[in-house]
């Protein structure tokens, strides 16, 4: 009964398209996931049957899939978390083989969006999960997995042009994930202007358009004015720099409170040990 | 009582010339000679409820284990702990040990005569100490299937004893529990490995450690759990166990040491370069450098020399000529070599080439996130020749794919403060700025500070980690109580003393 309503929504999920979705895919992934309930696959154990379990995983990866469709993240972590136990389950002990399953597309979608939320720590902490469970060559190859890596390569190296191009359509290795491409620019976009402000004395509006990959020069100005930097004379002059020279006065003063402390403390110390 | 007393004077019988021998067994003693001579120094730390004696005992393990006749040793061991042949506590040890020892006529039968009324719980120590040595023996003899049953209902049983005096020999059984279960087939980094499965029975002596204060087992099986947690890349979970639980004080020195790798470990993953690179600090210079514990030495510094590197430090070029570790790190000398020259290309060889024997040290993820360091070592070097450069020249220089990389990677590294310089858009130039007089920042007294405050903490570990007999107060208290008997004697004798004398004066004066 309840593996076949299982199956029934699982086709009907798939079907789904473009404004349907936000209205009806939520729904029908609770009811589908009670049903899993009802048939005690939601969370793996042992006596869990075998066709069960592609079921089950099958919905959440669907689950997973649309939540990132519909921009929910929190919900995308869930699904995520609820896949973990699955994936665990060595394929062959189910005859589940690695092509037909999204376990990668989906692990990429995750890893992407610590990429985007700047949770560096958390995208190694899963990488080197993988690295370990997988091995290298299955890694290697897996362009889902590649993707985020790559992205965090070149972001942590500061090649933001790279970043830049790898977000266009036909670097994308699904459609998912293109859902963060947004996010990502804005990321690397204010990580540029943080740059420039220290790299550059002051920039041609024209040059900041190119630099900072926006459409129009108005849109530069805009960008600008919300930074708070000056644009006259068709240049960009960035006021932040004389602010740091008097935060780093700030700092001498600031500093000798320290020595002292310090001095103090060696002090104490001294007095404990003789 | 009496019961112990007999087990005690039974084995001083079987020994009693070897009295002496008690400080370290001689290598030249064979084997069933050491482990009977153990008994008696677990019955000495059951008695006088030191743990030394035991850790003593437990000591010998590594001598013994080298021994041709080891088998037959326990098995004469057996026998005489357990002289009569029926006993529940001898057959299971017994089991475990192959047919020929096990009905070979023992040297034990001389012990056999008045010891029949002992009782398990007595002597529970020694038959932890010889299943311990079982323990070792099938891990020697890689009979990890049978090693892993056995370790199962042992540590289950050790468990129950609930002895203070056993705690030792209890930490050390965990760890082999553990040994066993990682040598079993699937082999950790798979999820189906069977370290996942002992998970809980390591929890569940952790948390009784904990509540019976018995900080051996308790550092062992945190350290176990640390490392079951690290091979199977659950780094997350390894995490929260670092955060719910505290490390005991009082742990053994090589315990600290495994627990401040794992931990710099876990660190390094999660990126506190800072935090890992105290950890494997500490680690290092408490790790044996010498000896059959080389091994983690060689360990501890490959990670701390890739965690080195990641801070943006250059290992110091002596680390790498110790003899003990020259060899074994020479593929990370290569490295050291590439990140401190800023040579991406030779970065990329030295990690194609070494590659295998990396990904067996566990650091290649790390070695991997080195590449952006090296670019900015690179950028640091162009910036110190050069007054001025072109972005294109710094774009083949570096081997960097386009000019706006190049230009984009530099304006990081100004931010980061990598280097002190700015660009000059128009001209595709990169302009440096004269450095600063160092002297003239704060940085002198920063180092000077971090320095000091290395040498303080060494200082205070060392304070913790000195070592005062037990009882040694209760001893002080009893002497000062007889001193001040003494004084209130001596002080009622002079009064008796000085009545005397005034009797005698008194007669004295009557005489005059």
């Amino acid at each position: 009964m309840a593996e076949n309503e299982v199956k029934q929504i699982a086709s009907k999920l798939e079907s789904l398209r473009g404004s349907q979705l936000s209205s009806q895919a939520p729904p029908l992934l609770s009811r589908a996931k009670l049903a899993l309930l009802r048939l005690n696959a939601l969370v793996p154990s042992e006596e869990t049957h075998k066709s069960h379990l592609h079921l089950a995983t099958t919905i959440l990866e669907l689950g997973a899939l649309i939540s990132i469709r519909l921009r929910d993240t929190e919900s995308f972590t869930r699904y995520y978390q609820q896949l973990q136990p699955f994936y665990a389950i060595e394929g062959s002990a189910w005859s589940r083989s690695h092509a037909q399953s999204n376990q990668s597309k989906v692990t990429g979608l995750y890893l992407l969006l610590l990429l985007s939320v700047g949770d560096y720590a958390g995208f190694h902490t899963v990488l080197e999960g993988l690295e370990m469970s997988a091995g290298n060559e299955k890694l290697e190859k897996d362009q889902f997995i590649q993707y985020p890596v790559r992205l965090e390569q070149a972001l942590m190296e500061g090649s933001y042009d790279k970043v830049w191009g790898e977000t266009k359509g036909e670097h994308l290795p699904s459609d998912e994930y293109a859902v963060f491409s947004e996010v990502l620019i804005n990321t690397i976009r204010s990580e540029i202007a943080s740059c420039s402000e220290r790299a550059y004395p002051s920039l041609p509006i024209a040059n900041a358009k190119n630099l900072l990959f926006l459409d129009s020069e108005g849109a530069v100005v805009q960008f600008a004015q919300s930074r708070g930097w000056v644009a006259k004379d068709g240049r960009i002059y960035f006021p932040q720099q004389e602010e740091e020279m008097l935060a780093a006065e700030k700092d001498v003063m600031s500093a000798s409170g320290m020595v002292i402390e310090n001095t103090l403390g060696y002090a104490r110390k001294l007095e404990t040990i003789v | 009582m009496a019961d112990k007393m007999v087990d005690k004077m039974d084995i001083d019988a079987v020994n009693g010339e070897k009295e002496e021998v008690k400080v370290g067994p001689a290598p030249n003693l064979p084997a069933e000679r050491i482990i009977i001579n153990n008994f008696n120094l677990i019955n000495q730390a059951v008695d006088a409820f030191d743990a030394r004696f035991t850790l003593r005992a437990l000591r010998s393990i590594a001598t013994i284990r080298k021994a041709d006749n080891f088998a037959e040793a326990i098995a004469v061991g057996i026998k005489t702990a357990f002289p009569k042949p029926r006993d529940n506590a001898r057959r299971v040890l017994e089991d475990m040990l192959p047919e020929r020892v096990r009905t070979a006529p023992g040297a034990g039968s001389e012990a056999n005569g008045n010891a029949k009324e002992q009782d398990i719980a007595e002597i529970a120590e020694v038959w932890a100490y010889l299943g311990v040595l079982i323990q070792v023996y099938l891990y020697d003899h890689q009979e990890y299937k049978k090693g892993a049953n056995f370790s199962t209902n042992f540590v289950e049983k050790v468990r129950s004893f609930n002895r203070r005096t056993m705690d030792a020999i209890g930490a050390k059984a965990y760890f082999y529990f553990s040994l066993f279960h990682e040598n079993l087939d699937p082999k950790p980094p798979s999820k189906q490995s069977p370290v996942i499965g002992i998970r809980p029975s390591l929890l569940a002596a952790l948390r009784s450690a904990v509540i019976r204060k018995d900080a051996e087992t308790q550092a062992a099986a945190t350290v176990l759990l640390l490392r079951n947690y690290i091979s199977t890349a659950d780094i997350t979970q390894d995490d929260l166990l670092v955060a719910q639980t505290q490390f005991p004080t009082s742990a053994a020195n090589n315990q600290v040491c495994r627990y401040l790798y794992h931990l710099g470990r876990i660190r390094a993953i999660q990126l506190a370069y800072t935090d890992a690179h105290d950890h494997l600090e500490s680690a290092t210079r408490k790790s044996p450098t010498t000896g059959p514990a080389v091994g983690f030495y060689q360990q501890s510094t490959k990670l701390l020399i890739v965690v080195e590197l990641l801070m943006g430090d250059i290992p110091s070029r002596s680390l790498f000529r110790q003899p003990s570790l020259e060899a074994a790190l020479h593929p990370y000398f290569k490295l050291v070599q590439a990140v401190r020259v800023g040579d991406l290309q030779a970065f990329l060889k030295c990690t194609g080439t070494y590659e295998p024997q990396f990904r067996q040290d566990g650091t290649y993820t790390l070695i991997l996130r080195l590449r952006q360091n090296v670019i900015k070592t690179g950028v640091r070097m162009l910036s110190l020749s050069y007054s001025r450069i072109s972005l294109r020249d710094i774009c083949t220089r570096l081997g960097v794919s386009s000019e706006e990389s190049a230009e984009y990677i530099t304006a990081k590294a100004i931010r980061d403060g990598v280097i002190e310089a700015s660009l000059d858009h128009q001209n595709g130039h990169l302009v440096t700025v004269p450095a600063k007089d160092a002297y003239s920042t704060t940085e002198p007294s920063e180092a000077f500070h971090a320095r000091i405050e290395a040498l303080l903490g060494m200082r205070d570990e060392c304070v913790m980690a000195m070592r005062y007999p037990m009882n040694k107060h209760r001893q002080e208290i009893a002497e000062a109580a007889k001193a001040r008997e003494r004084e209130r004697e001596l002080a009622k004798e002079i009064v008796e003393g000085d009545a005397e004398g005034d009797d005698g004066d008194d007669g004295g004066f009557e005489g005059m």
